[in-house]
């Protein structure tokens, strides 16, 4: 049984041009995705700028409206709620953003920032529960007591990320968004919040969906790993083999891409030629060939779809094997 | 004199008076003809400032030296006229900065910006002919089309492309990127990776290359320089750095990354945040987070001392 169940997303952006802003295009940024996530699990999402990462994390908390498709969460579909009903599933799913400077209000104190998730969902109770409430919190996430009385710009990047971190788990979620929630951070940094993460889902049972260009801090959390380029999903799979044995041309290069501090290990990089094509005009059938090292005629016609190409291990590619 | 660079003991500090801030303390670094050298920290350690001040792009004030001696090509830059910098700035030293799409003037076209470096450093090759020769040299397709582009019609990594050809428009002697990969995607810094080691290959010019990510510093660099906290804690041979890291921080540093081919272990995390400029710890400013720290530590400020052949560290408990 999983806890989230994604079938045929798609969300495409109209782009307006000229008089009376006719609709001349769309961006496709999400182009027909379908994933689940099961209780207790963290499915890695990673590709490049543009690919619809972000979009998609957004999609399913419905910060931004789906065009087609659903979002089953907690046997409910997302995608068509709205007012009440929206909330009262929203409950079970938050949300951490990448910049926590932006994303903290900066005119309120921690506690008002962290109490404000109660207040929404009616989850405070008299002013005692509520404060000892917020000051669990903070102190779960590796913050103080004193911490509450403070405002926004008077912590550190790291800092800042814990209180976006407790106020999302404020409302006892079974699923977190967390949109590149390291990538703004000191590399020395970095680590205390993905452990913190790793914790926290240890001890709640947490879901994440976690989304990050960086493959190496998304296949160090992630149970699974699922590769976007374009709006597509090319690769999804157990995060070791998707890392270690890649099915996908684009994932091979991504992977190989990565930098590695170890100078003795043996890896050649594949250098992509060209970038990322305009996903208002994406390219006909597949959309890596212009840039894919063993394209054929075929994939100039046919959009290759999901295989299964060992158990648990889906690629997009005619030529996967 | 050998060394193209030769940054010694220089400090630099942010306000007067009381308000003083000591961002760089005491570095010394040197970058022989040819030389390839990465600068590795973290933000606000002073990496970016250190690199900025080889031209003297740092306004004076809000900034003052209140020491060293930045020797480039055998001349203090730091005693040198307005008249003389403007001629080093992108002549002898080119700098090619994090953000492309901020550096590029947005209004005119990418040509004639380039052209206006080869108006100022080598006049008589001021033509399209050498611009294009130029873009060619940094691979940018279809180059003959491509110089009447605006900044706005190129991509990320193609605008990265077009800094490094106005960087080495004037032939300089010394290219500082500052996080030249950064802001870029993963497929992408590595097109600019391979760009900047196969022009190091070829036009022979040193380079100084500011990262915080150490993963790229075994492809393309001769030494490492780490910083932390305004001073330099370990110098030594890149891949002697890499394969065994001496200073308590930069192992700490390297543990703390998850590894694309590691297990599943828990990282190493280093504990706390990097102390703000103007609130160092008196002795070692790695103390509070250092995991193998002693009390020494917490008094004296320990020297930069080569404790094996060509390997610096600043630390009381790695001895020669």
């Amino acid at each position: 049984m999983s806890l989230l169940e994604v079938k045929n997303l798609k969300v495409h952006f109209p782009v307006k041009h000229g008089l009376f802003s006719r609709v001349k295009a769309s961006v496709k940024a999400v182009d027909d995705v379908s994933f689940s996530i099961g209780p207790g699990e963290t499915l890695g999402l990673v590709g490049e700028s543009g690919c619809g990462k972000t979009t998609l994390g957004r999609a399913i908390v419905k910060l931004v409206e789906p065009t087609s498709g659903s979002v089953v969460f907690a046997e409910r579909d997302i995608a068509k709620l709205s007012g009440r009903e929206l909330r009262g599933v929203r409950r079970g799913l938050q949300m951490i953003f990448q910049d926590p400077v932006g994303s903290l209000n900066p005119r309120m104190t921690v506690e008002e920032i962290v109490g404000e998730a109660l207040d929404i969902h009616k989850l405070a109770g008299d002013p005692a529960t509520r404060r000892n409430r917020i000051r669990e919190l903070l102190k779960s996430v590796g913050l103080n007591e004193t911490h509450a009385e403070r405002y926004p710009h008077e912590f550190s990047g790291g800092q800042r990320q814990r209180i976006g971190i407790a106020r999302a788990l404020a409302v006892e979620p079974e699923l977190i968004v967390c949109d590149e929630p390291v990538s703004a951070l000191d590399v020395s940094v970095q680590a205390q919040i993905i452990n913190l993460l790793q914790d926290l889902q240890q001890e709640r049972g947490l879901a994440y969906l976690f989304v990050a260009h960086d493959l190496a801090v998304v296949k160090h959390i992630s149970h699974r790993v699922m590769v976007m380029y374009l709006g597509k999903v090319v690769e999804i799979g157990p995060a070791k083999a998707v890392v270690e044995e890649p099915k996908h041309p684009y994932t091979q290069a991504l992977i190989s891409a990565v930098p590695v501090v170890d100078p003795d290990s043996k890896r050649q990089r594949i250098v992509l030629p060209g970038d990322v094509p305009s996903p208002i005009n994406p390219p006909s059938g597949c959309p890596f060939h212009p840039r894919c090292p063993i394209a054929q005629d075929i994939c100039k016609v046919d959009l290759p779809p999901l295989r299964e190409i060992t158990p648990g291990h889906y690629a997009a590619c005619h030529f996967a094997k | 004199m050998s060394n193209l660079l030769e940054i010694k003991n220089l400090q630099l500090e942010f306000g007067s008076g009381t308000n003083a801030v000591r961002v760089v303390d005491g570095v010394s670094l040197s970058i022989r003809a040819g030389e390839t050298v990465c600068l590795v920290g973290e933000s606000g350690c002073g990496k970016s400032v250190t690199a900025l001040s080889i031209a003297k792009l740092i306004p004076t004030p809000p900034a003052h030296y209140v020491g060293g001696e930045i020797f480039l090509n055998g001349v203090d830059v730091l005693q040198m006229s307005k008249k003389s910098l403007r001629e080093i700035r992108g002549g002898v030293v080119s700098y090619v900065f994090q953000e492309p799409s901020a550096s590029l003037n947005p209004v005119f076209r990418v040509g004639r910006q380039i052209k206006e470096s080869l108006k100022l450093h080598r006049p008589t090759f001021a033509t399209d002919a050498e611009v294009i020769r130029l873009l060619k040299l940094v691979g940018i397709p279809a180059p003959e089309s491509r110089i009447n582009d605006y900044p706005f019609q190129m991509s990320g990594g193609m605008q990265q492309r077009i800094m490094i050809a106005m960087a080495l428009a004037s032939e300089p002697k010394l290219l500082v990127a500052d996080e030249p990969t950064t802001a870029l995607d993963v497929t992408i810094q590595a097109q600019i990776l391979e760009l900047l080691i196969d022009l190091k290959k070829r036009l022979g010019m040193s380079i100084l290359l500011i990262t915080h990510n150490l993963g790229i510093v075994g492809d393309i660099a001769d030494r490492v320089a780490v910083m932390y906290a305004g001073q330099i804690v370990e110098l030594s041979p890149a891949l002697d750095l890499l394969r065994r890291p001496l200073h308590p921080y930069t192992k700490a540093l390297m543990n703390s990354v998850p590894q694309i081919k590691g297990g599943p272990q828990r990282l190493q995390a280093i504990a706390g945040s990097v102390p703000p400029p103007g609130n160092y710890p008196p002795g070692c400013r790695f103390f509070p987070r250092c995991p193998t720290a002693q009390p020494q530590c917490e008094k004296t400020m320990p020297q930069l001392l080569e404790v094996e052949p060509n390997r610096w560290v600043r630390s009381l408990y790695v001895k020669p």
